[in-house]
């Protein structure tokens, strides 16, 4: 049986029995999807994929625990999004203020070099990229994590019910209200 | 009209403005309502946009999680057996300090307890605690303080050493933020 045509159930099973390549496959099936999400959610592809590694490895550590009435996607989605949140969380006790006050009481704002790898830095059309990314982050929290998911995460709107333990119909009229808001924004490239 | 309207620019959304995927009657809805045809046509545009968003694959990603995870394995077999040593451990000094393990005539009615039931076991509890209370007694009187002292402090090791096994096997638990 050739694993790449194989459910992810099957090659979960096949991973419990002890089969390395089965889980291989399913690395190479979510990798894109999973480093695409979390960069979005971190703001840095080379950290994202950093923590899709990670997420991979803590799913082939607890596989044994994996509950098979959830979706592989979700539960792996759920590790990376947990991941992606701590680093958020610890990542905000290091920040400082990037407005200070110089002698004579003006107000100056500090110059940082952003470091971070563009999670759109691959699209050719850069003006695009940069009002996709605005658009995005003019959403509210709740919308843009649906989009995320379902279009950086590829998730179906039932693996995202099933993700966020939302109603269907929720997540239907939700991705509705914000692709309503992404086509506004966005109005110049359609 | 607007709900039907609202419904098929839902479907239009989920679907990323391929009206092929919809039924014929919703397909007549789109071609006639303005509305719905410009939501289509921006949704499509849309999809366009969305399906260059993922990454390039990073080769490297698949050989190193492959390498972890062969790590991985071997550390969480010993995870797994660090409570069980731990047990052992606390069980055998259980054992070393009330003198011994426990009598073969004892362990003997192990069968007659589980055919019994719990009234039996009960009872036999009680000549457990007879036999717990004595022996406590005995080695207290013939252990040294310090002796007995650092026996206790080993148990407590032990306890100590199935609480962080516990605590670190919660940590890795993907599943600690749902519910």
């Amino acid at each position: 049986m050739s694993f790449e045509k194989a459910s992810d159930e099957q090659l979960v099973r096949f991973a419990l029995d002890g089969d390395e390549d089965a889980f291989t496959t399913l690395v190479r099936r979510y990798q894109r999807r999973l480093t695409a999400f979390l960069s979005q959610l971190v703001g840095d592809v080379e950290l994202a994929r950093e923590l899709s590694q990670e997420a991979f490895i803590r799913a082939w550590s607890a596989l044994e625990r994996f509950d098979p009435k959830y979706r592989f996607s979700t539960w792996l989605f759920r590790i990376g999004h947990n991941l992606g949140i701590d680093h958020l969380r610890r990542r905000r006790l290091k920040t400082v203020a990037l407005h200070r006050t110089d002698r004579e009481g003006d107000e100056v704002e500090l110059v940082v070099e952003d470091t971070t790898k563009d999670p759109l830095g691959h699209f050719e059309n850069t003006e695009l990229a940069g009002s996709l990314k605005g658009a995005i982050e003019e959403l509210t929290a709740e919308y843009r994590e649906l989009v995320l998911l379902r279009h950086f995460g590829c998730l179906s709107y039932q693996e995202i019910a099933e993700f966020k333990q939302m109603p269907l119909g929720t997540v239907k009229n939700k991705l509705f209200r914000a692709h309503t808001v992404l086509r506004k924004a966005l109005a110049a490239f359609l | 009209m607007a709900t039907t309207c609202e419904a098929i620019q839902e479907l239009l959304t989920e679907h990323l403005g391929e009206t092929e995927r919809l039924s014929d009657e919703e397909r007549r809805h789109v071609e006639l309502c303005p509305q719905c045809c410009e939501v289509a046509a921006g949704e499509s545009a849309l999809g366009l946009i969305f399906a260059r968003v993922l990454p390039p694959a990073d080769p490297t990603v698949e050989g190193r999680v492959r390498s972890a995870m062969k790590t991985a394995r071997r550390r969480r077999r010993v995870l797994a057996l660090l409570p069980v040593a731990a047990s052992l451990l606390v069980a055998l000094l259980g054992a070393v300090m009330l003198g011994g393990l426990p009598g073969g005539s004892l362990l003997a009615l192990l069968p007659v307890w589980s055919s019994q039931g719990w009234v039996s076991l009960a009872a036999s509890m009680a000549d457990w605690n007879a036999v717990f209370t004595t022996a406590a007694g005995a080695t207290t009187a013939l252990l040294s303080p310090g002796v007995l002292a650092a026996a206790i402090l080993v148990s407590l090791a032990g306890i100590g050493v199935i609480a962080i096994a516990a605590r670190r096997w919660r940590q890795v638990s993907p599943w600690r933020d749902i519910g």
